[in-house]
């Protein structure tokens, strides 16, 4: 076992862990933040997909120590305070989501797209959710949900 | 298992010496973990290396690009100085897996895990590297082609030698290099196939041209037949063309029930060739 410091959704913890799982399984197996899914584990899916020091990484592949000193963000992170977040919002009102399985890895690649880069290219937008995989939806309601909420963090919200 | 997050190139030495052939070193781990989960790979020890400060940064020295080790694609991709120098570097790096994926994955992993058509690996095969690697017997540099021991074997053995930086000489006026791709689709997808030259054109005639492609074989394989037949010549249509059909000679694809029968890469391969010429030529027109 090995002893892990790290900052998950703003909170700093320090764990006892097992170095040879994925931080996937660490999050979902130690921590219960069952978000984060795991669909193949080899990275190839994105449904695993976080963002670890602002860049979005399919947590399946990265091993859990390489969290140490690191600032993780999960989709249970996402919502503050209660309310949603845009991109939230956004894959509801365009009709995004249907199963849903792939929806907390689409969602913060499109985090980590907007946080760097509010005003993105249609271009942009395809190159960051290019990782993830959606067997339902058809993709096209899922780049609508990401311009409309850049729109809305363009407008302040 | 027991997991080293190094922070110098001495303690990774050190680690690998204790360890005994028992580590291995850990770049973005984007092969290595689906290998380890695999049951392919059943190392004591990771050395995680992400975090070596002179293993990072991309800076020009003496003539010469330098990567380090622990750099990774995004990085390489989005590098004002790799897009200044190597358009086609910054746009093979680009096209590896998805944005996460590059997110980890570095470019020196994407050679040592030998998988003969690693975007990133093709996109720079052409343009002469130097690798530097390093263990307890000291330093050694290596060619590209010497990178490679066989079918989705490195020459560097993770266990007991960790590759530093990748040093390529810059450019020189009348040079251009390109990558070109056929793909089944624009991510998560190796490519059916991938291929890359550097040439150098003076008065109107090529000097030497490096080409590579894959699969076709070992790592990216030069197309020495065609490489030879364009020294001395002018990059007109007919002479592309050949080129493409004479890179045949050296190329020995197989058949892959997802990307492609060994007759369709073999009809394929000859315009790859002449498309990345052509955009050789293009770039040296302007």
């Amino acid at each position: 076992m090995a002893v892990l410091h790290t900052t998950i959704n703003g909170e700093a913890i320090v764990a006892e862990v097992d170095p040879s799982i994925s931080l996937a399984q660490f999050l979902r197996d130690n921590l219960y933040l069952t978000g984060t899914k795991i669909g193949c584990g080899k990275g190839e899916c994105g449904a695993c997909t976080i963002i670890m020091d602002g860049k979005s990484v399919t947590s399946c592949i990265i091993p859990v120590m390489r969290a140490e000193g690191a600032v993780i963000q999960t989709i249970e992170g996402v919502a503050q305070n209660g309310k949603l977040h845009p991109l939230q919002e956004e894959f509801v009102n365009q009709g995004a989501v249907q199963c849903g399985f792939c929806t907390p890895g689409m969602i913060m690649s499109a985090k980590a797209l907007l946080d760097e880069n509010p005003e993105p290219k249609k271009e942009e937008i395809r190159e960051a959710l290019g990782g993830n995989i959606c067997r339902c939806t058809g993709y096209v309601n899922i780049e609508r949900a990401v311009e409309a909420a850049a729109q809305r963090i363009q407008k302040g919200e | 298992m027991e997991y080293v997050n190094a922070s110098s190139v001495r303690q990774v030495l050190d680690a690998l010496t204790q360890a005994d052939g028992g580590a291995v070193v850990m770049a973005g781990g984007t092969d290595l973990m689906v290998d380890f989960k695999a049951g392919k790979l059943q190392p004591k020890m990771w050395v995680d290396v992400t975090r070596v400060p002179e293993l990072g940064g991309i800076t020009v020295e003496d003539g010469k690009l330098v990567i380090g080790a622990a750099v990774t694609l995004t990085t390489i991709a989005r590098s004002p100085l790799v897009r200044q120098y190597f358009p086609s570097l910054a746009q093979g790096c680009g096209t590896v897996g998805s944005l996460q994926i590059r997110n980890s994955a570095t470019l020196v992993g994407n050679v040592v895990s030998a998988q003969p058509a690693g975007d990133g690996a093709m996109s720079l095969a052409p343009l002469d590297p130097t690798f530097t690697a390093l263990s307890a017997q000291g330093e050694r540099q290596l060619s590209m082609g010497e990178m490679y021991a066989g079918f989705a074997r490195s020459a560097i053995d993770h266990s007991r030698e960790l590759v530093t930086k990748i040093s390529i000489p810059l450019p020189q006026p009348g040079e251009a290099a390109s990558f070109v791709r056929l793909e089944l689709r624009k991510s998560l997808s190796l490519p059916m196939l991938n291929c890359a030259a550097m040439i150098h054109v003076e008065n109107g005639a090529v000097t030497w041209a490096r080409i590579t492609m894959a699969p076709v074989g070992v790592g990216p394989v030069r197309a020495k037949a065609a490489e030879a037949f364009l020294a001395g010549k002018a990059l007109t249509e007919e002479n592309m063309t050949q080129a493409g059909q004479l890179a045949l000679e050296d190329a020995n694809p197989r058949s892959n029930p997802l990307r492609g029968s060994r007759e369709y890469r073999l009809d394929t391969l000859p315009v790859l060739i002449r498309r990345a010429l052509e955009a050789c030529r293009d770039q040296l027109e302007h």
